[in-house]
């Protein structure tokens, strides 16, 4: 890849909006326990959870970009190579917990609900599905559907 | 001394005796082409004989002759030469022709010549008689070069281009009329072939798309050039695995196509591949396909859009504006072509395309002052020209041998890992490589806050450009740059590079050890042709480094890797072009001497503009450009998507706009090897 910082950001909300989304739905209505809110008309129940960690993961690598393509001036091929994506992407999930763990997520429900082994486990695999299916989307779906999109360093539209 | 003009007799072999087919009469000092193309300036016309076949050298104190790399080569009397001196005593034999020299008692002073033409074969070859002197062709470097020139106003197609709009309706009227079409790409070379894919993709039908060009295969000329330059088809190329030119998407890249070849043949191995695009351009050696590989995909796509039916083989000699907002483009068709003997043809188009690629190779100054010195001593060779030879000649005994590679790009590499193969067989075998200047570790070029990684003297990078010029930040900054400002970013970020390949590397340290391996540095001062027990060699004297002695090389031979000529002056359509029109030129790198010729960010001429009709233009030729990478696969898909695209906001006829749903659909018929 050899993105620009617009190109960065807009890649990212790119993957949230096709891949991220989806697959969280999914994961809500998994977690969904009795208590928690129905969707009108379908009646399914949904937890907000995921949600919440997926925004999470949008927000810290949206911060992190900058830093990305700060680190990028450095090199001479100004490029980004497919095995750091896939290195800072779980840099950036650490990252997540830590936060979780420090309790930025604590206003949303009682620690002892939140802080469970099975959530940390959950919010893993949750996290594995969207990325590997986003490191696919990079490697080549993207451009299947937007071709211009490799040259247009991340952009999305037309030239 | 040679006293011109020389006369040649070219005889062919029946069933029966020999008889004489044609008197051929060469004016002047030249490099004369021998092959079975009309675009040859001798022409043989049998299967036999290969496209480009040979070429006659001719200059003033002798005359040689050279192979091509011809399939059944080429003979003086019964000895085969490569590349010999010609004293006229035995003919040369080609398959079943044989030309002779015809001594200058029989037609000696220009008087006689007078006579010569009463024998009705005589064909006085460019020399202003109304024979047709072929057109210098872009891409054989001895003609371009060395053509004898022809100024003949008369000439087709001067005689109809006559201004610079020309009127359709005159043209549609002349015996030169050879239809329309709504899209025409010049050239007939991947540029081409990836303009028309798009346009296929995109939803124009391949009636409606003509290319026309030398040869039916896109690839042909490259390979050439590859093949050439020691690239066979197991090599592996420079450009990466998503530049793809059978494949507008880039994916499925080289590599995924490699691994799973692989894989259905249990070879886990191929897995790697896909490490290396992971790791591109930094950890891990980046991966290249194979030209064999790339060729054969080109040849699948080729029949899914149905090229072919595209094609219109001829040479175009000249495009002019029509009075009713289109182009026409004049083009000589092959002989077997011709139509009662006119093989003169001009066609009609509304949008064009022109991707005629290289014009010619170069030879640094000193090499071809000493090529017209010693015509008849094949020593010294373009990387890019057949030079067969010179593997050939040291690899069939054990004679220590000294080969001079001049260059620090990707080709040098090549040809040393070429001679390092060689030295299998003869362990004599010492490499000199000559470089400009020395590079220490900290003297790589710099852009901004990056610097370039230097290796042995030499710079490193992956591809011929920094791989963000291909759609990153770099390509943005030279796309938006005044042309002052993209002369800048150019010369910051060009300059010559190699590969960072393992092997390669190991070649280098391997001979720096064992002493076969020396890099020089300087211009040579002087070449002097020199007699020695082991036969002529080229002796050589390298302008000292300040502060340091002369250094003498004594060589067999010398392979000159510094590339080919992109300066668009040599292509006569091309200069013919820029001056009809007044083409603004970009900016050429080194000394601010002129470019390529301008395009818009979407590959467009905008000088050309005629009303709705547009001219866009790829490859090589617009050097200089919106993107540096021009002359790569990727480049010329970038351009073709760019120049396609902008067709589609101009409402041209059967170009979509190519949302995400019609790309999507395209790419399941790719992939299922179905028409677009
Ligand atoms: C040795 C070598 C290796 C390269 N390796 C790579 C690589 O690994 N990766 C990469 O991306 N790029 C590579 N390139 C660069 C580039 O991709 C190729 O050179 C490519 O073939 C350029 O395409 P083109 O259409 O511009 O020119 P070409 O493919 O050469 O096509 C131009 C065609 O136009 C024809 N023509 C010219 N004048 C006329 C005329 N007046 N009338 C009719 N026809 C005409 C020529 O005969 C030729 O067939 C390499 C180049 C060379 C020389």
């Amino acid at each position: 890849m050899v993105p620009t910082l617009k190109g960065r950001w807009l890649t990212r909300i790119l993957l949230f909006l096709w891949i991220g989304v989806p697959i969280t739905f999914l994961f809500s209505l998994y977690v969904a326990g009795p208590g928690s809110p129905a969707l009108p008309y379908i009646g399914w129940h949904y937890d907000l959870l995921p949600f919440q960690i997926l925004s999470l993961i949008l927000l810290v690598g949206l911060v992190m970009d900058p830093v990305y393509f700060y680190a990028q001036q450095f090199r001479w091929e100004r490029d980004w190579p497919f095995a750091y994506f896939f290195f800072f992407s779980i840099i950036e999930f650490v990252i997540v917990l830590a936060l979780v763990w420090w309790g930025v997520l604590d206003f949303t429900r009682s620690r002892s609900e939140l802080h469970t082994s099975e959530n940390y486990l959950l919010f893993t695999v949750h996290f594995g599905c969207v990325f590997i299916l986003s490191f696919v989307a990079v490697l080549g779906l993207i451009q299947i559907f937007m071709i211009r999109w490799r040259f247009k360093s991340g952009e999305w539209g037309r030239m | 001394m040679i006293r011109f003009p020389i006369l040649l007799d070219i005889y062919q072999r029946g069933d029966g005796p020999l008889k004489r087919v044609e008197r051929i009469s060469l004016p002047e000092t030249g490099d004369y082409s021998i092959g079975r193309l009309s675009e040859n300036q001798i022409v043989l016309d049998t299967p036999e004989v290969s496209k480009r076949h040979a070429t006659l050298i001719v200059r003033e104190d002798g005359i040689a002759v050279s192979d091509r790399g011809s399939t059944n080569r080429t003979y003086i009397g019964d000895t085969e030469v490569d590349i010999s001196p010609w004293d006229g005593a035995l003919p040369i034999r080609i398959a079943q022709f044989e030309i002779h020299l015809v001594a200058h008692t029989a037609a000696s002073a220009s008087e006689t010549k007078v006579n010569v033409p009463q024998d009705n074969a005589t064909r006085a070859l460019a020399s202003g008689t109304p024979a047709p002197a072929p057109a210098p062709r872009g891409q054989s470097i001895e003609v371009a070069l060395n053509a004898p020139s022809a100024p003949d106003e008369m000439r087709f197609p001067r005689n109809v281009f006559k201004s610079e709009i020309v009127s359709a309706s005159d043209i549609k009227s002349s015996e030169y009329f050879a239809g329309e079409s709504t899209y025409l790409t010049v050239g007939a070379g991947l540029g081409s072939f990836v303009w028309a894919d798009h346009l296929r993709i995109f939803g124009v039908s391949k009636n409606d798309i003509r290319a026309i060009g030398d040869d039916v295969t896109p690839y042909a000329n490259y390979q050439r050039l590859c093949r050439n330059s020691q690239i066979p088809p197991h090599e592996r190329l420079r450009s990466n695995s998503q530049s793809t030119p059978d494949n507008i998407w880039g994916f499925p890249g080289y590599a995924s196509r490699e691994t799973w070849k692989d894989l259905k043949e249990f070879r886990f191995g191929g897995l790697t591949h896909i490490f290396q695009v992971f790791g591109e351009a930094s950890l891990a050696q980046t991966f290249t396909p194979r030209s064999g590989e790339v060729f054969k995909s080109i040849d699948s796509e080729a029949q899914r859009i149905g090229w072919r039916e595209m094609f219109v083989a001829g040479r175009v000699l000249g495009i002019r504006k029509t009075n009713d907002e289109r182009y026409a483009v004049a083009y000589r068709v092959p002989e077997d072509q011709a139509r009662g003997g006119v093989r003169e043809r001009i066609m009609i188009g509304k949008f064009l395309h022109i991707s005629t690629g290289y014009p010619a190779t170069r030879f640094t100054d000193d090499l071809q002052a000493f090529k017209a010195r010693f015509p008849e001593e094949a020593r010294v060779f373009n990387a890019y020209e057949n030079h067969e030879v010179v593997y050939r000649s040291i690899e069939q005994n054990s004679m220590p041998a000294t080969i001079v590679v001049r260059g620090r790009g990707i080709v040098a590499s090549r040809i040393i890992q070429r001679l390092y193969e060689a030295r299998s067989k003869n362990k004599n075998i010492t490499i000199v490589h000559q470089m400009r200047n020395p590079i220490a570790k900290n003297e790589g070029y710099r852009y901004k806050r990056a610097q370039r990684y230097v290796y042995n003297h030499i710079e490193n990078q992956a591809f011929n450009w920094p791989k963000g010029t291909w759609g990153g930040q770099l390509l943005r900054e030279t796309d938006r740059a005044s042309p002052e400002e993209r002369l800048k970013i150019y010369e910051a970020l060009g300059g010559t590079t190699t590969a960072d390949r393992r092997d390669w590397r190991n070649i280098i340290q391997l001979g720096l050890g064992d002493g076969w391996y020396k890099p020089v540095f300087g211009h040579f001062e002087t070449l002097e042709l020199v007699k020695t027990d082991q036969g002529p060699k080229i002796q050589m004297r390298l302008k000292a480094q300040p502060n340091q002695p002369p250094v003498e090389v004594v060589a067999d031979y010398v392979v000159d890797c510094t590339g080919l000529i992109g300066d668009i002056s040599h292509s006569p359509l091309l200069r013919d072009l820029v001056e009809t029109y007044k083409l603004p030129r970009t900016l050429g790198v080194g000394g601010g001497k002129v470019g390529g010729i301008f395009v818009t960010s979407d590959f467009e001429i905008a000088a050309l503009r005629n009303g709705s009709g547009r001219t866009y233009a790829a490859g090589q030729i617009t050097l200089g450009g919106p993107q540096p990478g021009v002359d790569t696969f990727l480049g010329m898909q970038y351009s073709a998507l760019r120049s396609v695209d902008h067709l589609a906001i101009l409402g041209a006829p059967n170009v979509s706009l190519f949302g995400p749903l019609r790309s999507f659909s395209q790419w399941i018929k790719w992939c299922t090897n179905t028409k677009p």
